[in-house]
């Protein structure tokens, strides 16, 4: 039993102390997400993936952008300007500070959350715009575990994982908040593979994301991400079931990278 | 028989052509193939009758029409990001809100450099 209770506090120890090995302080990725059907692919919108410093007056932390903005044709039938940030330790990629801004086709909410680690806590802010254009606000406070992470910082703990000492079939759940809730996403590796990417022909490690208990992001290995095998391990590759066809993610440049 | 047929191609012709429209275009392909398919059919099977063709060819004219415009918009239009300064401004705007509250937040030692 304290041989168990010793290898549980080890690994803990591992994953809160994991050290980023991966993310640079400069880094821009860019993606293109597109629709696919039957082999005919229609290109939707570009994403972004960036990183840089933020200084406040104590500390120097990490900011992980995300941004999605549909393409110029899509404009003016559905229009998106997404933006999504955490602010991170540099060190550790602990979150501290997350905003999701969103615009969607007139849709548009805010959300953020504070993190306050030592009481394990979340203190959030929920607005929304009205049908008549006003806004309404909620404030939140509630407990989250020791581990859980906002979504862009998971997406950047992925990249961080130690995936080179897995072995295929190894799992890793995260704790994920999410619209004032805790989900736990899987990550499953799959197997090693060798893809064409517009940043060259890469090794990568194939991922499958599932969500559990939920009914988006199924489990069945129907989502998957590409990471290239080396210390940056970017995502180059992304792909999502839905309903009718899928959803696809694709690199198109990556710079300022950390290795 | 002949009916269902070109019943089947108009459906498909007039969705080829909605979609040829859209930003949806490259699916415009699978609605026309479909067209071109239940028109050769209808055309085929009932080549030596006196019934009116003109049916069968407005299928195909409507067909070619999605065809072409799929296809001008595959090859001359280019994939770009539309206005981006509101994004911009948001972010900015964003970054600024960020730090007061940061300034707020308690940051163990431990995680910085």
């Amino acid at each position: 039993m304290r041989y168990y209770l010793l290898l549980l506090l080890l690994f803990v120890s591992v994953i809160i102390n994991a050290q980023n090995t991966a993310i640079g302080t400069n880094e821009k990725l860019t993606f293109s997400a597109s629709y696919n059907m039957s082999g005919l692919l229609t290109e939707l919108a570009q994403v972004t993936m960036e990183t840089s410093e933020v200084k406040t007056s104590t500390s120097t932390l990490l900011k992980l952008k995300c941004t999605a903005a549909t393409y110029s044709k899509w404009d003016s039938f559905f229009k998106i300007r997404d933006l999504y940030e955490s602010y991170v330790s540099p060190k550790t990629l602990t979150p501290y500070l997350y905003k999701r801004d969103i615009s969607e086709g007139g849709y548009e909410k805010f959300m953020q959350y504070k993190f306050k680690h030592k009481t394990n806590s979340i203190e959030s802010i929920k607005r929304k715009k009205r049908g008549d254009g006003s806004t309404w606000e909620e404030k939140k406070k509630f407990n989250i575990s020791a581990t859980t992470k906002d979504l862009v910082s998971t997406i950047y703990n992925i990249r961080n994982l130690d995936i080179h000492k897995a072995t295929p079939g190894d799992n890793q759940v995260f704790k994920v908040v999410f619209d004032n809730e805790e989900f736990l996403i899987n990550v499953k590796y799959l197997s090693k593979e060798t893809i064409n990417t517009s940043i060259g022909k890469k090794e990568c490690y194939k991922l499958a994301i599932s969500i559990k208990n939920s009914s988006v992001l199924k489990g069945n290995n129907d989502n998957l991400l590409w990471l290239t095998a080396d210390a940056n391990k970017i995502p180059v590759l992304a792909k999502f079931k839905i309903p009718v066809g899928n959803g696809e993610l694709k690199i198109v440049s990556a710079t300022g990278l950390k290795n | 028989m002949k009916k269902f047929l070109v019943i089947l191609g108009f459906i498909a012709a007039i969705l080829a052509v909605v979609l040829s429209v859209t930003p949806l275009s490259k699916i415009a392909y699978l609605p026309a193939v479909a067209a071109l398919v239940f028109g050769s059919i209808a055309t085929y099977l009932f080549k030596g009758k006196q019934d009116s063709k003109k049916s069968i060819q407005l299928i195909f004219l409507m067909t070619i029409i999605a065809l072409v415009v799929t296809t001008y918009k595959s090859v001359y239009n280019t994939v770009e990001v539309g206005n981006t300064e509101e994004l911009l401004e948001k972010e900015n705007e964003s970054e600024e809100n960020a730090i007061e509250e940061l300034e707020e937040l308690e940051i163990d030692e431990a995680d910085l450099e």
